[in-house]
């Protein structure tokens, strides 16, 4: 039975758990639901919890831990002549499950027979030819019989396996069902046991993103350990010098890249958060509800081009224009791409991450302050400055936010608008780079993986992550500081 | 309560999805960028001459490649790492402590690196020695080590032509920063009586300062590709990029070759060694996928056949140096002769 | 506004004229609300650049130059045995497929009168893309009886003719282009005067994988759009409703302590972490550790699902925090559970602002491709997946990524192809757009 038939059935059962609890207190009750503890219908998701989550549970752990103990299994059990000598038994266990595959195929072509299985290895001789002629590819090394038998053995297992998880997973089905009319009676404190099992799986869900933390340090902290093994840390937290080199010798300063991150960012999001906050607040404040249905979203298109379109913007056009206009008349230098390029060009992008959230928050804030203000006689841009802003902040101060950590993140812009030369300089019109781009580029780059060139793109990143740490704890604190909640 | 519904319905995808374990049918290639446009050309052709399916090629570069395919073996490992380098020793022992002890190395061929300026502009023939003192950050001028005061080529040797020095070289993430370093750059430093200046000025370390490039504006490294060097190129009329052979072959119509030393970059010239700067390029394969994946040894010889890498094959018309002895690397593939 | 009234006191005039204190005030309005304008002028006017920079370059890549030519499928060179076996006839490559079309164009060519000064063979040969042999051996091989026939063939032309038409190559700067010539040019134009070349529109681009570098006019994104659809599916089925749960739970339920305190820095952290550094997440935990398959669209959708949440926790808990807390105290005033209260009063209240996230956040997620560089999704993809559930496994490619592989190319007539998946990227956006905006009408309300 496919497991898609299985999950099937346990949610129908789920259903009939359901429509059974609901009916069923309803009848205890007499139909009169002012007797029962919670409403009738936290019975009905009572009795369906009851019967989908055990069942679900264990199909999902079954599925994910019965390809492994079958290939331990079958690798310990493997004759001799499979086994071959100076191969790789994870190669030969992959073979078998190959030569498994091809046998269950050719069982549902209708070219072998379940006897043929049974013992795969007498019958090799004629086995193969039948498969090949079918156009099933057998594995080169299933040209051994053992190997053949090896095969049909893993798929026995597997289909053992597969019916013993049925059987247990719809018995869990259908003994939450019972369990679930048992436990429907109107002393039942239904609505209690679905919230906490409501809450348990909202704390589940909020605890992926600890998760995803813990994932993204442990999966960078190792390379990075390595990497401060061989160049100083000194040297990298207080270098004043990118350069790294093929022949050894690197100089891998820090300082350079995160000088340039915050100061692109710092250029992006003075050009988005006016733009933003002011096109959020007119549409929020002023416009009429059919403008700014159609306002909004067009805003929010910006967000969703690919950023190369952006970069290759800010390399044809907004590059040489700068340089033409402003740099060069200036004296500021000749460098096409500049940290002002990038700045500008990013700032474009970040503009309805303001404006879009900020919109939202902003329209959220009571129709009541707004009256209160206008009834006192100010202008409706004092109303906007004085009272609907201050309590818009937190969620304004969010969605700053999250520009900023979209303008720290992105590289396809900078390394089109701003270069990739690692520089220390005030000048808005020089070529700099950001520590993203240098993560991006180690990564993918043509360096001995093992050497600190490459490494250093996990120390980067974990300085990085560390970096906008500090950035947001700050952040949470000015927010907490500055709230102002209303009603 | 649609939060509950939506989890119950994404927990009947998840137990729908994870049912699916299936055995691998295609290669998997990952590795270079360089390599990439070749592999891509003999897939496509493997794929339609034979019953197998395309093989997927990944690109992020020479060592996330390698760095995949030293991982381990087994279907979700990849089976060839494509490299425009050989594989250091350093990666053969990670390779090894994970268990990809047989590695069949495949060079494919030659990759040609050329110097290109916008095709409106002057011709260029370059020397090493032009680059070196157009690039370095300390130059040699009269007899003494200098901070590099060029701004135009003209004031490196008369002959060249009045512009403004600006070049476009790959970021020192690219191989071809690399081969563009040691085989121009310290040659040309060599050649101009530069290194033994620096020798004689800093003692035996000295020279290492041959291979530093300025970073007054003149020299803007480049971590994208060629299509961006390219960009550049449009947008300002007196840069020079570094751009690959193949790359330079199909935009002729914009770009205009520099020769260096007198000779002009092509497959010929640079299959007999006349044109100096080209770099090897290589394909790595596990011996252990050999017979497992299907197909595996079928494309390692495809790709280096004669009608494929040979002179006359679709990797040369698109730009790669046949390597010339292919005869030796087809050889190689046939015995599934490994790496020691 | 205790000033405000201080000077009103000592205010004479009339409430009819205007002083000069409203008279600015109304100024500053005035300006304020320019301002407004400007913001919203200035983004308009971006995006008009951009779309309009984009479709130029891009809408080209929906329209293609095809050769039209009678082709004899000569049987002794397609099938030397003669029995239309399928199996023998494989055997038969796509050379001399490629060595039939060339003849037949020469025939043609003849046959047309067409006589251009100084045209060599290679002009002619080059004329017709090299993905044609292939189209052929195909057709012949998913129906043998074809051969010995002759078939009228409407084939691609090489990638510069076409950009011939298109205005990117020109004469001149054929005589300096090593793939073609004026006299290759001069070839098409008398074909097309002829009515046997012609440039339609191509539906292929949507439908058809990737190609070589060498065969920029056959390539299409097919592939990458099925691959772009299986991980959105992936995304919409766990990023929203884990987002929207992890959210309910922090702002709703937890308590206000230090553990919560370091959620929360967490989640606005995890918003600034490089989109690359997702991708090293991903190749370690769902590659190295899970052993889920390389390039499948299952572990770039998880990948995207991880890099997503953040953006969706942040605007969900922004937009619930927004629900003014009398709509709470009402219902728990008139004995709601606060589970009630929330699923039943808050969450239908903040759904348009978590509806903006995660337009946002699919957004992001639809165009990103920094992740997927590291679990090889950034791949030649030519064989389709199949239907999902099965199809996540298998290897695909996505929009982004074309787009990114694309610019990367060194033939040029790439460049209008990346723009034109550009273009149905954006499209996909729209219409993701368009359903938000109808929901957001349905749900947004003020108090």
């Amino acid at each position: 039975m496919p497991v898609f038939w299985i999950v099937s059935i346990v949610l129908v059962l789920a259903v009939a758990g359901y429509v059974a609890a609901k009916a069923r207190v309803l009848k205890l009750a007499g139909g009169d639901s002012r007797r029962l503890h919670s409403r009738h219908v936290y019975y009905g998701w009572y009795g369906a919890l009851l019967v989908a989550t055990p069942a679900l549970l264990v199909l999902a752990a079954w599925m994910a831990a019965q390809p492994v103990v079958i290939d331990r299994g079958i690798a310990a059990d493997l004759p001799p002549s499979v086994m071959r000598e100076g191969v790789n038994p994870a190669i030969v266990v992959q073979d078998v499950r190959r030569t498994a595959t091809a046998l269950s195929q050719g069982l549902r072509e209708g070219v072998l027979t379940r006897t043929d299985l049974a013992d795969a290895a007498a019958q090799a001789e004629t086995l193969r030819p039948r498969l090949t002629e079918a156009g099933i590819r057998l594995p080169p090394a299933a040209s051994e019989p053992a190997m053949l038998g090896a095969g049909g053995e893993y798929r026995a297992r597997q289909v053992a396996g597969h019916w013993a998880m049925t059987g247990v997973v719809l018995l869990l089905a259908v003994g939450g069902l019972v369990l679930g009319h048992r436990q429907s009676q109107p002393q039942t404190r239904a609505r209690n046991l679905v919230e906490r099992f409501v809450k348990a799986a909202l704390i589940t869900c909020s605890s992926i993103a600890i998760l995803t933390t813990a994932g993204i340090v442990l999966s960078m902290v190792f390379e990075s350990a390595q990497f401060f093994r061989q160049y100083a840390w000194t040297d990298f937290f207080f270098g004043t010098t990118w350069s790294p080199r093929f022949g050894g010798g690197s100089q891998l300063g820090i300082l350079p890249l995160l000088w340039g991150t915050l100061y692109i960012s710092a250029i992006a999001l003075v050009v988005a958060v006016p733009i933003g906050l002011f096109a959020a607040i007119y549409m929020s404040e002023y416009a009429s509800n059919r403008v700014r249905s159609f306002v909004k979203p067009t805003i929010e298109v910006l967000a969703g081009i690919p950023t190369i379109v952006y970069g290759l913007f800010a390399l044809m056009t907004v590059g040489p224009m700068l340089r033409d206009w402003f740099a060069q008349p200036l004296g500021l230098g000749s460098s096409g791409s500049s940290v002002m390029t990038a700045g500008l060009v990013m700032g474009i992008m970040l503009i309805p991450f303001v404006s879009s959230l900020s919109d939202d928050i902003i329209n959220a804030v009571p129709q009541s302050l707004r009256d209160g203000a206008l009834g006192l006689g100010s202008t409706q841009s004092e109303t906007v400055r004085k009272v609907v802003l201050p309590a818009a902040l937190p969620g304004i101060v969010g969605a700053v936010l999250l520009a900023a950590s979209r303008a720290i993140g992105e590289t396809m812009i900078v390394v089109m608008g701003a270069g990739a030369a690692a520089k220390m300089d005030l000048n808005p019109f020089e070529a700099m780079t950001t520590i993203t781009v240098k993560i991006v580029s180690q990564l993918t780059g043509d360096t001995d993986f093992n050497s600190a060139e490459t490494l250093v793109a996990f120390a980067l990143g974990l300085s990085l992550f560390v970096i906008t740490l500090i950035l947001n704890i700050v952040a949470l604190y000015v927010v907490r500081k500055y709230r102002e909640q209303y009603e | 309560m649609t939060s509950a519904k939506l989890t119950v319905s994404a927990l009947a995808v998840i137990a729908a999805t994870a049912s699916v374990a299936h055995a691998r049918e295609q290669i998997q290639v990952s590795g270079s960028s360089t390599v990439l446009p070749y592999s891509t050309i003999a897939a496509e052709a493997f794929s339609e001459n034979t019953d197998f399916p395309t093989p997927v090629i990944e690109s992020g570069g020479s060592s996330a490649g390698l760095q995949k395919f030293c991982q381990g073996v087994g279907e979700n490992t990849v089976d060839i790492a494509n490299a425009s380098r050989p594989i250091r020793e350093s990666e053969i022992e990670t390779c090894r402590a994970n268990g990809v002890t047989d590695i069949i190395e495949v060079q494919i061929g030659y990759d040609g690196i050329v110097f290109a300026s916008d095709i409106e502009g002057p011709d260029f023939e370059f020397t090493p020695a032009d680059w070196y003192n157009a690039l370095a950050a300390e130059v040699v001028v009269d007899g003494e080590i200098a901070a590099n005061p060029y701004t135009r080529w003209n004031q490196i040797r008369p002959e060249l032509p009045d512009q403004a020095i600006l070049a476009f070289v790959p970021g020192t993430k690219h191989g071809t920063r690399e081969v563009f370093e040691e085989k121009v750059i310290a040659d040309g430093c060599e050649e101009s009586g530069a290194s033994d200046a620096f020798t004689a000025a800093r003692g035996e370390d000295g020279a290492d300062a041959c291979t530093v490039l300025r970073t007054d504006g003149r020299s803007v490294d480049i971590d994208g590709d060629y299509t961006e060097t390219l960009a550049r190129i449009q947008s300002d009329k007196d840069g020079i990029g570094v751009f690959g052979l193949s790359f330079y072959e199909n935009n002729t119509d914009k770009l205009k070759v520099g020769t260096i030393s007198g000779v002009t970059p092509s497959t010929e010239t640079i299959a007999s060694g006349e044109y100096p700067v080209s770099r090897p390029l290589y394909f790595y394969l596990k011996k252990a996928h050999i017979g497992t994946i299907p197909g595996l040894k079928e494309f390692a010889e495809f790709f280096v056949s004669d009608a494929v890498a040979g002179p006359s094959g679709p990797l040369a018309q698109y730009g790669l140096v046949a390597d010339p002895e292919l005869a030796q690397v087809q050889q190689t593939v046939a015995d599934e002769a490994t790496m020691q | 506004m205790t000033d405000l009234s201080a000077s009103g006191a000592a205010r004479k005039s009339s409430l009819v004229t205007l002083d000069d204190r409203t008279r600015r005030r109304n100024a500053a309005e005035r300006r304020f609300r320019a301002y407004g304008v400007a913001a919203i002028a200035t983004a308009a006017l971006a995006l008009a650049i951009l779309l309009v920079t984009i479709v130029g370059n891009g809408v080209g890549a929906f329209r293609q130059t095809f050769v039209t030519i009678p082709v004899t499928l000569d049987a002794q060179q397609l099938d030397p045995a003669g029995n239309r076996d399928r199996g023998e006839m494989s055997g038969v490559l796509t050379l001399a497929y490629g060595g039939l079309l060339n003849q037949s164009l020469r025939q043609s060519i003849e046959g047309a009168g067409i006589e251009v000064e100084g045209l060599t063979d290679r002009d002619i040969d080059d004329l017709i893309s090299k993905d044609a042999p292939a189209q052929i051996r195909n057709r012949v091989l998913a129906n043998p009886d074809l051969v010995g026939q002759t078939v009228e063939v409407a084939v691609l032309t090489n990638g510069r003719v076409d950009g011939y038409y298109k205005g990117r190559v020109s004469l001149a700067s054929a005589a300096n282009d090593g793939n073609t010539s004026p006299q290759q040019l001069a070839l098409a134009d008398a074909l097309k005067e002829r009515g046997l070349l012609a440039t339609k529109w191509n539906w292929a681009f949507l439908t058809n994988p990737d190609a070589s570098d060498q065969r920029p006019e056959a390539a299409g994104v097919g592939i990458a759009i099925l691959g772009s659809l299986y991980m959105m599916l992936v995304v919409l089925f766990l990023a929203v409703p884990i987002g929207v749960a992890a959210s309910i739970y922090l702002e709703e339920f937890a308590p206000k302590n230090r553990l919560t305190d370091v959620i929360e820095v967490n989640i606005a952290n995890l918003a600034a972490v490089p989109s690359i550094v997702f991708g090293i997440l991903g190749l370690a935990a769902f590659i190295n550790f899970a052993g889920l398959p390389q390039s499948a669209p299952i572990v770039g959708g998880l990948v995207l699902v991880l890099m997503t949440l953040p953006t969706i926790i942040i605007s969900t808990r922004a937009a619930l925090k927004a629900v003014p807390p009398s709509i709470r105290d009402a219902a728990l005033g008139v004995g709601a559970s606060r589970m009630q209260t929330v699923f039943h009063h808050v969450l239908p209240l903040a759904l348009p602002g978590i509806l903006t996230g995660t337009i946002i956040g699919l957004a992001q997620a639809l165009g990103e491709t920094a992740p997927l560089l590291l679990i090889g999704m950034v791949a030649f993809v030519r064989n389709f997946p199949a239907a999902p559930p099965e199809g996540l496994f298998d290897p695909a490619s996505a929009l982004p990524v074309q787009v990114y592989n694309w610019t990367q190319r060194a033939d040029p007539a790439f460049f209008e192809r990346a723009s034109g998946a550009i273009i149905v990227l954006l499209v996909l956006l729209l219409c993701m757009n368009l359903l938000a905006i109808y929901l957001r009408r349905r749900f947004e309300r003020r108090w």
